[in-house]
Formats: structure tokens, sequence, C-alpha cells
């Protein structure tokens, strides 16, 4: 990617400045550079409340757009592929707040491009909810399958930082102002038993820790952070376990719903469990 | 698994065990243990070399660019043949693959995976300055390199008789003790290899090899040449330590995070 920041001795500059580690003084300093901003001017209070979702085609992310379209909310419905989303097309038909708008994670360029053409939207809710597991079989040690850890994370930690970045002035704009990821509890450490998908934990411990980062970074500016999860879920993601192993989606939505509504900027950057406990990073 | 075979297992796990416990010199005098030390070239992977040469061990030390690393040179030219220098780029899997192929069959007794990059702290600023293509390279140095080395000289640490895989990480990878939104791609990167050491440390328990996870603190080494040496901790210290924790390591507290002093970090 092109960037004007990267000549050779900005490069070199940049370099030389990496430095890292337990400089914990020097790093708050940098931080407290960050000045809280000032309240935003609230945009009109009969605007409905409104919430982008990454993912909203199927499975988990359809259900979060129904929900939150039949409690009358505008939604901002995004997925790769649009013109192959039946379920969200009825949807759309049905209330009339529901729109559908392409957008592929991975595709640095094309989250640029929504974040520009819905600049004049603010957006009380940033749902992070696309998401890949990268197929168990690629994730075997002894026979991992290295081209599927790119993927994985691409979609997983660095698609939902990018999201978080393109849309924070339409989130700061926002009455609730807050940005959600939907994680794993496969992305806690300190659970970990039975080793297995090395690439799909690693990346839901890697946007853990990127989120509870921005936690820290945006909490001056009233932007709440939450970590939520789903557990093991009957939708496409997941079909591989047998059913009696596997939640309906919608249980799975309510009790993200219930976390998302509840989760303030005293809570923000909390990792928690579908009952609202917290889990162990 | 017949019951003769998962006898042969145990016994097996036991003796080695029992050898661990009797020490090696004791046990067979004339076995030289060998490590294998990712980025032996500088800073940390260096003072691990020279503190394994100086214990008499047989060291396998990996630069990207051999022709430039002269001070491991040097230590391989004084060691009468016990320090060797592979050129590897772990983010290069084939040529973990090539590597792994040359050392067929010799055993390694201690992968440690040194080789790091941080990225540099001005190139992960949230909302600043992100270098997206970033995330690539560090994850690919951190994280991937280490799990494919571990990959590729498994049959090598299985011969081993210490059987151990040390990963220098950073105590920047502990979420629960993130302070500041700061180093988002380097902090991920270790948080994301501990996940992977984590699950690679309860994998490996069958086969008696154990994991460490060990955060050096801040070292006074290129990568940190930016602050105060007052802040930084001398290099020999920091190998010193590595060393130390490396050597208390057992099946038992395999997939620990530790800081230098030996205090266990929150994941």
């Amino acid at each position: 990617m092109a960037d004007p920041d990267n000549r050779p001795g900005r490069r070199k500059f940049l370099k030389d400045a990496a430095v890292l580690a337990t400089l914990g003084p020097l790093m708050e300093r940098l931080s407290a550079q960050e000045a809280p901003a000032a309240p935003p001017a609230t945009s009109s209070a009969s605007r409905a409340v409104s919430v982008l979702i990454t993912g909203a085609n199927r499975g988990i992310g359809l259900e979060f757009a129904r929900r939150y379209a039949a409690r009358g909310y505008r939604v901002l419905a995004t997925c790769r592929s649009p013109a192959a989303a039946p379920e969200l097309k009825v949807l759309a038909e049905k209330f009339p707040l529901v729109t559908l708008h392409t957008l592929d994670v991975v595709d640095h360029a094309g989250i640029d491009a929504l974040a520009q053409s819905l600049a004049d939207q603010p957006i009380d809710i940033l749902l992070n909810n696309a998401g890949i597991g990268g197929g168990a079989e690629n994730q075997l040690f002894t026979k991992l399958n290295y081209d599927s850890f790119g993927e994985v994370m691409a979609v997983n930690a660095v698609g939902p930082i990018k999201v978080c970045e393109a849309f924070l002035k339409h989130v700061q704009a926002g009455n609730q102002k807050k940005m959600i990821t939907v994680s794993s509890s496969q992305g806690s450490i300190g659970s970990v038993d039975a080793p297995r998908l090395y690439w799909y934990r690693s990346s839901k411990a890697a946007v853990n820790m990127l989120m509870a980062n921005l936690a820290l970074q945006l909490k001056g500016r009233g932007i709440t952070i939450g970590l939520v999860t789903p557990g093991a879920t009957d939708t496409d993601f997941m079909k591989g376990l047998p059913k009696r192993m596997l939640r309906p989606v919608a249980d799975a939505v309510t009790d993200m719903l219930r976390e998302i509504d509840r989760v303030d900027i005293t809570r923000t950057g909390q990792f928690v469990d579908t009952t609202g406990e917290r889990l162990p990073w | 698994m017949t019951t003769i075979r998962r006898f042969a297992v145990a016994t097996l796990a036991l003796l080695a065990l029992m050898s661990v416990g009797a020490g090696y010199a004791a046990d067979d005098a004339a076995y030289v243990p060998t490590v294998l030390v990712t980025g032996a070239n500088r800073g940390i992977g260096l003072e691990l070399a020279r503190e394994y040469a100086a214990r008499g061990w047989a060291v396998i030390g990996t630069a990207r660019k051999p022709a430039e690393a002269k001070e491991l040179k040097a230590l391989a030219a004084a060691s009468s043949g016990k320090v060797v220098v592979e050129a590897l780029d772990v983010m290069d899997l084939a040529s973990i693959d090539a590597l792994a192929k040359k050392y067929e069959g010799k055993p390694v007794d201690i992968l440690f995976n040194n080789a790091g990059v941080t990225g540099g702290g001005e190139n992960q600023q949230f909302a600043k300055n992100m270098q997206w293509d970033l995330f690539d390279v560090v994850f690919r140095t951190n994280v991937v390199g280490p799990l494919k080395m571990a990959e590729a000289f498994l049959p090598n640490l299985v011969a081993g008789q210490q059987k151990k895989i040390s990963n220098v990480s950073s105590s920047q990878g502990s979420i629960g003790t993130t302070k500041t939104g700061t180093l988002y791609i380097y902090r991920s990167s270790k948080a994301a290899l501990n996940m992977v050491m984590k699950n690679l440390a309860n994998q490996m328990k069958s086969k008696s090899i154990s994991v460490a996870l060990i955060d050096p603190g801040p070292v006074d080494t290129d990568m940190m040449k930016m602050l105060p040496k007052k802040m930084l901790r001398p290099v020999a210290t920091a190998g010193a330590d590595l060393i130390r924790i490396t050597d208390q390591l057992t099946l038992e507290n395999s997939g620990t995070y530790w800081t230098f002093d030996g205090t266990v970090l929150p994941w």
C-alpha cells in the first residue's frame, strides 16, 4: 500500500523510534497527548438509533440485523455480497430503515470508501461481527496450513480494528458511542484446554488485545469498546459440530444484545461470556 | 494403542523425567546438549548463543544475513566447531524447512525462539499512523515463525534430552496489564504468540516437550535504543534470566508466561 510516510528517510526514523517493552511512563505520556475530545454535537433526538453490522448476511450477523430492525433501529447491514443475501433483502423490504451495503473487511480501500459514503451518518453501535473459523483441519499442529493464517488474521483481527478506525468519526457523532466486537471464548488464553484452532484462537486473542488497547485510547472520548461472545452457536460457521452441542442463534444473539445494551464506559474493554461474566484473557 | 506401546511410552516419559532430575552430565558425560537460537546475530539472541557456548553446549545460531553477523561468526570461529551459524529468515517458511532438512536426525535439546520485530511504535498508532501492512510482517515474524520452527524441528526436539521450546515473549503481550493504547500490532502479535504456544504446551505434553513464554524486560539492545540507558537492563542480565527460567522449565509448569524475575504474568 502506498503511503506518503513510507519514504526511506522517514522509515529509518520510524525504525529508530521503534521503542518498546516496559516503557510504561513514556507510553503514558504519548497517550496523554490524545486529549479527550469535547462532547460531540448530539444528533437530533428523534433520529433512530443506528447500528452498522459487518457480516450481516447470515448466522449471528443476520439475527442481529433482524433484532435491531425489529427494535426500530436504523440498520446498516453490510456483507461481502448483498446480491447473494436474500434474507437481508427480505428484511430491508419489511423495514425501511434497513439498508444493505457491500463490505469485505479484508478490503481496506472498500472500508474507507463505505465510511466516506456514509460520512454524514452518525453510528451509535458499530458491530464487528464478520469472522471466519479458518477450517479446523487447517490448524492442526504438525499439519498446519500456513496460508490460512493470514486470512484468519486479516478477517478476525485486522478487519475489526480497521473498521473501528474508518468509522471513528461516525461513532464519535453517535449517541451511544459503542464499538462492539464479536470475539469468542476460544480467544481466552487462560481457558485453553485441548489444543486446537491455533489460527482462530490466536486471531481472537489478537483482536482482544487490539480492542483492549483501543478501549484505553478512546475512553477519554467517551467511546465504549465491548468484546462479546456468542458461545457455541448453530450457524454455518459451526456446522461440523453435532446440533445438540450448539445453541440456537436467537439465544446467542439475545445474550449478546443484552451485553451490548448494558456495556458502558465504566465497563469498556471487558471480555465477557454469554452471561456477562468476565472471561480470563 | 496396545498396552505394550502405552507402557513403552510411559517408561520413556519416566526415563526422560528421571534424566532431567539427575542432570545430564551425571547420566551421560559424553552428551553435549544442543540449543537452536533464532536471531542469534545480535542483542538477546547473541547473548543466548554466548552463554550456552560458555556452558559447553553446541549452539546453532541463525541469522537472516550471516555475512553481517560479525560477533556471531567470531563466536563460532573461537568455539572449536561447537557454535555454527546458519542462514535463516523466520518469515521464510521454506528456509525453515530447508534448515530442518539439513539437521534431520540430529537432536535439538532447546529451541529458543528469539527472533522478533516490533514494527516500530510510530507505525502502529490508531487513527494517527497505522501501517496496516505491518501486521503481516510482525505476525509472520513473531507468531508464525516460532510456531513453524517448532513444527519443523519437532523430530529434533523429540530426539533431544531436554525437549524444551523457549519463546522470547514480552510483557507487552499481556492483555490483562495493558495500560495504554499503544503498540497495537506488536502487542497483538505477542498475545497471539502466547495463545499458539499455550496450545502447543498442552499438545506437546504427551511428547514430554515443555514450552515457555518469557518476557526479558526492557533490555539494552538495538531494539530499545531510543530509551534512556538507565531504564534498560544489561543484555547479559536478560540472557542469564532467560536461561535460568528455561533451566527451570518442566512439563508441570509448561505453558506458563513468565517475566524475567520468574513472576507469572497475567495473559
